[in-house]
């Protein structure tokens, strides 16, 4: 179980990260806002693997001890973590260097969601119960 | 031929007299800082703009009038920057400048004070600022960091988050006009 949750985290983290890659080239395309300098695509790859990782490695645990209820809890969980983590992007304070931090939350604030999503999509292929 | 002579030396004087008072105009280059810090809020201008006339031996012919574009505020944070502008505070829709216009320069140790009025939020006080001058090749940088408090010019409420007293450090570099 562990080992599935496991390639589950992984495989979602890399989807996520893909995702994360591919908007981030739109809305810097679209709108000419580059934060490159405080956003690189490998942290926001690596914190996608990571956030995907911690997910599995929580709805392991969560399973082994609420049997049953594990999918219900942890589901609501990962929702309510990630939509609290969107607080962090609003709150942020880039360097003054930096155009437009107004838009900022517009772009990372969809990234956020990318990891819930990617795991949630795919965890029927992974865990079958 | 006295009227030609007469003529010569009325201009010959007349250069001399300019020659005199002429003041070194100067150019602002993009390379300006405008930065601003409190205790809980800091940030740049990014828009400053102005005319300085500057000679080290006139300087009562030396002058700054220099404009700030009160929407350029960047505190590196979109929800402060929008806090910033709105009415409570700058209010850049109805002020959009702020503007210091110097009355006099003098010396002052191993540089400079400028007092002048500073226009700020509709308000307009008299202040003095001090400030360095490097010459560097064919420019120089002026180099000055002052305070204001913020209630003066009725910006934001007393009190608060945002300390009252907000330090500016400039620094402007220019080049001969």
């Amino acid at each position: 179980m562990l080992k599935k949750s496991l390639l589950l985290g992984l495989v979602a983290g890399v989807l996520a990260g893909l995702a994360s890659f591919i908007y981030q080239k739109v809305y810097t395309g679209a709108l000419e806002a580059d934060f490159s300098k405080v956003f690189s695509p490998v942290a926001v790859f690596a914190s996608c693997l990571v956030g995907c990782l911690l997910a599995s490695v929580g709805y392991w645990l969560l399973d082994k001890w609420m049997n049953g209820r594990a999918d219900l809890v942890f589901n609501l969980l990962f929702a309510i973590l990630s939509f609290v983590t969107i607080l962090g992007p609003f709150a942020a304070k880039l360097p003054v260097s930096i155009e437009s931090p107004e838009l900022f939350p517009g772009l990372t604030v969809p990234m956020h969601f990318f990891p819930v999503l990617g795991w949630l999509t795919l965890k029927p292929a992974f865990i079958k119960k | 031929m006295k009227k030609i002579i007469f003529s010569m030396a009325t201009l010959l004087l007349l250069a001399a007299v300019f020659a005199f008072t002429a003041v070194q105009a100067w150019q602002i280059t993009d390379k300006y800082s405008i930065n601003f810090t409190s205790d809980d809020a800091s940030g740049i201008f990014k828009t400053f703009t102005g005319n300085i006339v500057f000679d080290e031996k006139n300087l009562g012919a030396s002058a700054f009038d220099v404009n700030i574009d009160a929407a350029s505020i960047n505190t590196g944070n979109g929800l402060q920057n929008k806090h910033a502008k709105s009415d409570e505070w700058f209010d850049v829709a109805k002020y959009p400048s702020i503007k210091f216009v110097s009355s006099k320069i003098v010396q002052s140790g191993t540089g400079y004070q400028a007092s002048g009025t500073l226009q700020l939020h509709g308000v307009s006080k008299e202040i003095t600022i001090p400030f360095t001058v490097q010459k560097s090749g064919m420019g120089l940088t002026f180099t000055g960091s002052f305070s204001v408090n913020r209630n003066d010019y009725h910006i934001g409420k007393p009190g608060g988050d945002v300390g009252e007293v907000i330090k500016i450090d400039l620094s402007v570099p220019v080049v001969k006009k």
